[in-house]
């Protein structure tokens, strides 16, 4: 099982490390260590709302909470409002698709849109290998409502596959209120997926 | 002298004459946000609060600065000043003067006097059974700051509560001058239930809150979710939880919002019930969009404070 010794910190420190755990190494069971209520409560909330199972444990000034991965299937212990990452399925590759475009390739413009949403419709056949969609630049506009591939995406994520979306380019484009799918994000997430994928494919 | 230490309230009032009274107050705390040009908006903001909660209009304030000049750059502190001063010239007040020291930490804020006519000051004293209670801003500023730190905040929300904190309570005040307002106080680091409970604690009355009614920003639900809470949060749970009972069908994160320090938060105002939907139509005509009647002051239990 996997340890993590966080006593001399505060909060938000031990749940981010905690985090790192759980979405980085995708580890099923682990044990952290703090020194202080407010920090056991966050890290069990945050081990909670990731769907782990969590136990409790006091010793002296020390807190030890367990987490473990609920069994697939498993109902998750708080409804917690939380984005869910999927943790990283061993089983299969991990393929990033960075989209930077809202039409596919250069040259004709009418073309390049009726091939991206061709391109969206199919990526299915990836199956599980596919593990996170990333839209940047004029990406971004694919996950807006009005879309001709939003209800597409909408399935994608309800199955489970990881869309992130931009923030700074919904931003730049204004388009912060219309965004219908995915979760907004950072560069430090995108860059973060592109370290851990087996595979970056941009468009 | 009118309020002072006895009665702990957002500001002190001394009576000059029949028709003017001074209300004084000081607040100052280290960076809550990257940009120091912000940080002086709502360390200002923040001072300038506590007079508006106690009726009053501001007039005059005084800098408070602590800097490490010897190892940071004076542009940085120049930046801080001139959110302040910026601040204080939206709220109509003018800066007088001010100290600073050296420090190896930075921390920013002001001493502020205001007018107020002994007649119309508003305590956290002083809500009958039957008040309704008016909050103005959203809740929720301490654990999206924790997300923040903990780089875990998009830029639209760093923005949206940047300027949720620098937002001054004065419009609310204004507003509020036309309206039977029994009790005022402004919410900051105790939360919504520590700030509640020093409007009830040792009364005769009690509250109950319609948690489902009350503003909080969507994202400190999510990072309460997601373990982002800040240690004060839970400090302010253990020691008000004893004159707390919040409802089973209450969600855990709303829970947690409600305990949730504020930073700059907005005015919690107990006015008669006949005025109430008035004013908050009012505050929501002038400005003050977040604001919604979030409960009521109740005769039983008192002391107390009910979520449901």
């Amino acid at each position: 099982m996997k340890e993590i010794d966080a006593r001399g910190l505060s909060c938000p420190a031990p749940v981010l490390q905690t985090k790192a755990a759980i979405e980085r190494e995708g580890v099923e069971s682990l044990l952290v260590v703090v020194d202080n209520a407010a920090a056991q409560q966050n890290v069990q909330r945050f081990m909670e709302s990731k769907g782990y199972m969590t136990t409790l444990a006091q010793e002296g000034p020390d807190y030890r909470i367990t987490g473990r991965a609920a069994a697939p299937g498993a109902k998750t212990p708080v409804s917690a409002p939380a984005p869910v990452r999927e943790a990283p399925r061993s089983e299969h590759q991990k393929i990033v698709i960075l989209c930077a475009t809202d039409r596919l390739g250069y040259g004709d413009d009418a073309l390049g849109q009726k091939l991206m949403i061709n391109f969206i419709k199919t990526l299915k056949e990836m199956g599980p290998d596919l593990w996170q969609l990333v839209f940047v630049n004029n990406g971004v506009k694919l996950a807006i409502d009005g879309s001709p591939v939003l209800d597409d995406l909408k399935a994608y994520e309800k199955e489970g596959l990881t869309i992130l979306v931009c923030g700074t380019c919904l931003d730049h484009f204004d388009l912060l209120d219309r965004k219908q799918v995915g979760t907004t994000t950072n560069m430090l997430d995108i860059v973060t997926a592109m370290q851990l994928a087996d595979k970056t494919i941009t468009i | 002298m009118l309020v002072g230490l006895g009665r702990a309230d957002d500001a002190g009032v001394y009576r000059v004459s029949d028709t003017l009274a001074l209300i004084q107050t000081v607040d100052f705390f280290t960076p809550i946000v990257d940009d120091p040009y912000w940080f002086g908006q709502i360390a200002a903001a923040n001072a300038l609060s506590d007079v508006y909660a106690m009726g009053g209009i501001p007039k005059t304030a005084l800098n408070l600065v602590a800097f490490p000049g010897k190892s940071m750059d004076l542009g940085v502190l120049r930046q801080i000043i001139q959110g302040g001063i910026d601040k204080l010239r939206e709220a109509g007040v003018v800066l007088i003067g001010g100290h600073s020291v050296e420090d190896s930490e930075i921390k920013y804020g002001l001493a502020v006097t205001g007018y107020v006519h002994p007649g119309k000051i508003r305590t956290k004293g002083g809500l009958h059974a039957g008040d309704r209670l008016v909050l103005t801003k959203p809740l929720g500023t301490g654990i999206v700051n924790t997300a923040i730190k903990a780089g875990l905040a998009d830029p639209r929300t760093v923005d949206q509560v940047t300027r949720l904190m620098a937002a001054l309570n004065r419009a609310a005040a204004d507003v509020m001058s036309g309206y039977r307002v029994h009790a005022c106080t402004d919410i900051t680091g105790f939360g919504f239930i520590g700030h509640l409970a020093e409007m009830v604690a040792r009364t005769e009355i009690g509250v109950r809150i319609d948690a489902g009614r009350v503003p909080i920003l969507p994202e400190a639900l999510t990072f309460a979710a997601m373990g982002l809470i800040p240690a004060g949060a839970y400090k302010n749970r253990a020691f008000r939880e004893e004159m707390v009972r919040i409802a089973p069908g209450v969600d855990r994160a709303v829970a947690d919002v409600l305990y949730d320090p504020q930073t700059s938060g907005g005015l919690l105002i107990g006015v008669h019930p006949s005025d109430a939907e008035a004013l908050a139509a009012a505050l929501a005509d002038n400005g003050v969009d977040a604001a919604a009647i979030v409960g009521e002051v109740v005769a039983q239990p008192r002391g107390q404070i009910d979520i449901v």
